[in-house]
């Protein structure tokens, strides 16, 4: 019997799957941005961001347009790695439970 | 928990990663109006030129039209992220643009123009890039409009001047009037559908 994949820690979490499935269609995307399509506070979404970022998956900019503050997020050659990885262990797990 | 709550979990996991990325890439962009205003620009400048003989016909329209597209852009903060794709797509349309601009401009101020020249520049650079853009998006109906420009470059090279504006005028129609219609609709058929599901 084939070895089960095991599924990044880091990116299982809801909001940081959705996180991570936002920027992997757009090259960069404002935090209000994210928070709306989230529909997430910003509490949290800010502590999701920091983890992700932590893990190398995004980095952040933060920069000033108009004079007023913005806050950039990208996702890394690793965080796009990871999340293919991650979606591909996914996929293979429904595989086996759709076999069983 | 149970093997069946844990492969729900995982397809709704599989299911939001789905949702997310079509969320990402859907644009909340309108660009059909750009292919209907140019096109009425040609109509425009080609019925300026031919039945009332106005010299700088095609100067002063191509001038306001191009006036008339950038201004909705201008200082316009983007509400959606850019897409690689959209990114490639401005590139492509504004430098044909730009090019068209040059080489028209130029070959009308140095007094080489001719009308055969004037419509394969023009059908031949609208066909090139009607056809990347259409390879970009794997669109068909696009792809149909490159053949249609394409065509109508040929006849320039080939044909009689005298149907030569008529033929301009059909694909322009088409092309830019017709196509810019359907892409209106659509668009605004997608805004009503993204309004239903926020």
């Amino acid at each position: 019997m084939p070895e089960l994949p095991e599924l990044n820690p880091v990116i299982h979490g809801k909001l940081r799957l959705a996180l991570l499935s936002l920027l992997s269609g757009i090259e960069e995307a404002e935090f209000t941005w994210l928070r709306s399509k989230t529909g997430s506070t910003d509490g949290n979404l800010g502590a999701q961001l920091a983890k992700l970022e932590e893990a190398g998956y995004v980095t952040v900019e933060k920069k000033f347009v108009q004079r007023k503050p913005q806050t950039l997020y990208r996702m890394t050659e690793a965080g796009r790695t990871a999340f293919i990885e991650y979606v591909q262990a996914l996929k293979q797990l429904l595989g086996e439970a759709i076999g069983d | 928990m149970t093997a069946n709550a844990e492969e729900l979990d995982l397809k709704d996991r599989l299911s939001l990663i789905e949702t997310m990325i079509a969320e990402g890439r859907r644009t909340t962009e309108n660009y059909g109006w750009t292919f209907v205003l140019w096109g009425l620009a040609y109509c425009v400048a080609i019925f300026l030129d031919n039945v009332l003989h106005f010299q700088l016909a095609w100067q002063v329209t191509m001038t306001i039209a191009a006036l008339l597209t950038a201004i909705p852009f201008w200082g316009k903060k983007c509400s959606h992220p850019p897409t690689t794709t959209a990114r490639a797509l401005g590139a492509l349309w504004f430098g044909v643009g730009i090019s068209m601009f040059i080489v028209l401009f130029s070959l009308g101020y140095s007094g080489r123009m001719s009308l055969h020249i004037f419509v394969a520049v023009i059908c031949g650079m609208l066909g090139a890039v009607n056809a990347s853009s259409s390879i970009i998006l794997k669109w068909k109906l696009q792809f149909a409009c490159a053949l249609v420009w394409w065509a109508t470059t040929i006849y320039a090279c080939f044909g009689s001047g005298h149907y030569l504006m008529l033929v301009f005028a059909a694909a322009t129609f088409l092309c830019q009037i017709v196509f810019g219609v359907y892409l209106m609709i659509r668009e605004a058929r997608a805004r009503r559908q993204g309004a239903n599901h926020a």
